[in-house]
């Protein structure tokens, strides 16, 4: 019995760590995003998606710099312009402010390439419009 | 036939394969979503921000302000935060929760509260909780039916009626807590009823504590321990006695339960400066135009309309009644509860409760429904031909839930406003 409970913890063991070596950089990782909406086209026909308050996605550890293009979109014109921080792995990468409603492109640089596949990229917004709407955030160009 | 255990861990599998197909397909929104968000909403605030009055997860998640479904307002005077909904559904998700921040930090997800291991933790809880309230109703019923009729009664309970929609398509909603919760009530005070133990005594303060911070208005079913057995007179004297020779376990049971729902009165006196408020602010009751009607057999959410199956449920307590079983204590008490909860739902100026498969209102009662269920279920098993008969009957009224469900779930049936044409028109349709 003791050797029958012993050979299952080991088991268990062998599964849990299994799992959690294959959770550290899931090859899916790259497709998870949190805080967006679904995709929608504008005028021009270019996809973008709505950030809510708080927005992540994934990109490519292996590239040099990601572009970001995003545009903040008014109520009325006397609204608060909206102000965005942009964190790398949580670390503080771009603080920009949506003045007016054009697009704006912020490039940021990724650090050298550590031990995972993708880094994270958060957007963080100070306020959002009605209905939770925050930025228009275009697919990001990795460079 | 299966063994009611079985039942339970088939029942099991059966909701983690419903879940993972919803999410899996893209047939729901994240698990945290509508009412979910504001049940949820407390623990990302406790744990991640180290702050009870919700400003921080406020700014964090939403741009300082929470979307208006969330029904979280700013309390006129104080404008600090007032979430509608109480903190019970987060304490009941809270063990789940340090397990998704572990893995959200292990796998560098954004650990804000609401990313994907959050999310499904949340979602998972319900589904575990609805699966330990069958493991509950199970241990209850086998007190007074077989283990065949109890088998029957637990599918029937969860594919004919909306229970196994909340397990998984809305599982982060309060009423997989409250099911849970109503059945735990129900073994402890039919054990305490028997044995007045102080163990029972705390778990039973606990349960009626966890069941008012969950839903406030469901501090009625408690009412429930104190009429159990009534129906006869002397079965109520008999109850009164029990309860007069116990004044400190009484005085436990009520002393635990308040020390339960007291962090909700400090969060209520924290925003408001008043420990009992009404936390929907200007929405309320309209007392005297209950839709008892429209509640019961609307098309448009109607209890028995869309759970037909609880007809069965409603005719076998009546048969329980009069029958000498255990369960049959609980039945003046549950159908006092059944009609209470009724009027109250029927009087809420939102009586459809929003969204819903079917009336939501009514998840948390399952458990007293569950004894008529099999009331009817053993009545029926007497002879070959109404045992057939029965077992015609339930097929049919659990695949009619099942295939409404699903088409409830593909957006076939709409969340709300079904008029009778359009039932019609959508009758066993699939476009």
């Amino acid at each position: 019995m003791a050797l029958k409970s012993r050979a299952a913890f080991l088991v268990a063991a062998v599964i849990l760590l299994t799992a959690l070596g294959y959770l550290r950089d899931p090859p899916w990782l790259s497709n998870v995003t949190s805080g967006l909406s679904a995709w929608e086209t504008d005028e021009a026909g270019v996809p973008y998606r709505w950030t809510r308050g708080h927005a992540s996605f994934f990109v490519p550890a292996d590239r040099r710099a990601v572009v970001l293009t995003m545009r903040s979109d008014k109520d009325a014109p006397t609204d608060w312009p909206i102000t965005a921080t942009l964190t790398i792995d949580d670390r503080p990468a771009e603080i920009i402010t949506f003045r007016d409603e054009g697009w704006h492109d912020v490039r940021l640089r990724l650090p050298p390439r550590g031990n995972r596949d993708v880094r994270r990229i958060d957007v963080k917004l100070d306020r959002v419009r009605s209905r939770q709407r925050g930025i228009q955030l275009r697919e990001p160009r990795v460079e | 036939m299966a063994s009611s255990r079985g039942v339970v861990v088939w029942s099991a599998v059966l909701c983690l394969a419903g879940y993972v197909w919803v999410y899996a397909t893209g047939l729901a929104d994240v698990p945290i979503r509508s009412d979910g968000f504001s049940y949820y909403v407390y623990l990302p605030s406790w744990f991640l921000f180290h702050d009870t009055t919700l400003a921080a997860v406020a700014r964090d998640c939403c741009g300082g302000e929470f979307p208006d479904y969330s029904a979280i307002i700013r309390w006129p005077g104080t404008r600090r935060w007032v979430n509608a909904h109480p903190i019970g559904v987060a304490v009941m998700q809270a063990p789940l929760f340090p397990f998704a921040h572990g893995l959200t930090k292990w796998t560098n997800l954004s650990a804000d509260g609401f990313s994907l291991y959050y999310q499904h933790a949340a979602g998972l809880a319900g589904l575990g909780w609805i699966v330990a309230g069958l493991a509950l109703l199970r241990r209850l019923l086998l007190r007074s039916f077989s283990d065949g009729v109890v088998a029957v009664t637990l599918i029937a309970l969860l594919l004919g009626t909306n229970l196994y929609h909340y397990a998984t398509f809305d599982s982060a909603y309060s009423h997989p807590y409250s099911f849970f919760l109503f059945a735990a009530f129900m073994v402890l005070t039919a054990a305490w009823h028997e044995k007045p133990a102080s163990r029972t005594s705390l778990l039973l303060g606990l349960t009626a504590g966890l069941i008012v911070l969950v839903r406030h208005t469901n501090i009625v079913f408690c009412a429930v321990f104190l009429l159990y057995g009534a129906g006869t007179g002397a079965a109520l004297a008999a109850t009164f006695a029990r309860l007069r020779a116990a004044p400190g376990e009484l005085m436990r049971i009520v002393g635990v339960a308040v020390l339960v729902i007291a962090p909700q009165l400090l969060i209520y006196h924290q925003a408001t400066g008043n420990p009992v408020i009404s936390s929907y602010g200007g929405l309320g009751f309209n007392w005297a135009s209950p839709q008892i009607a429209g509640v019961l057999f609307g098309v448009e959410k109607g209890l028995f309309f869309w759970s037909p199956v609880l007809l069965v449920a409603a005719a076998g307590l009546a048969v329980l009644a009069r029958s000498a079983k255990p369960a049959a204590a609980f039945v003046v008490p549950g159908a006092l509860f059944l009609a209470v909860n009724t009027y109250l739902i029927a009087s809420w100026w939102d009586w459809q409760f929003g969204g819903s498969y079917g009336h939501r209102g009514f998840v948390d009662a399952l458990p007293v429904f569950a004894l008529g269920l099999a009331a009817a279920f053993e009545r029926a098993s007497y002879t070959a031909r109404l045992r057939a008969l029965a077992a015609v009957v339930a097929t049919l009224l659990v695949s009619l839930s099942v295939f409404q469900m699903i088409q409830y779930w593909y957006g076939i049936i709409p969340f709300q406003g079904t008029t009778w044409q359009l039932y019609r028109e959508l009758f066993l349709q699939w476009r």
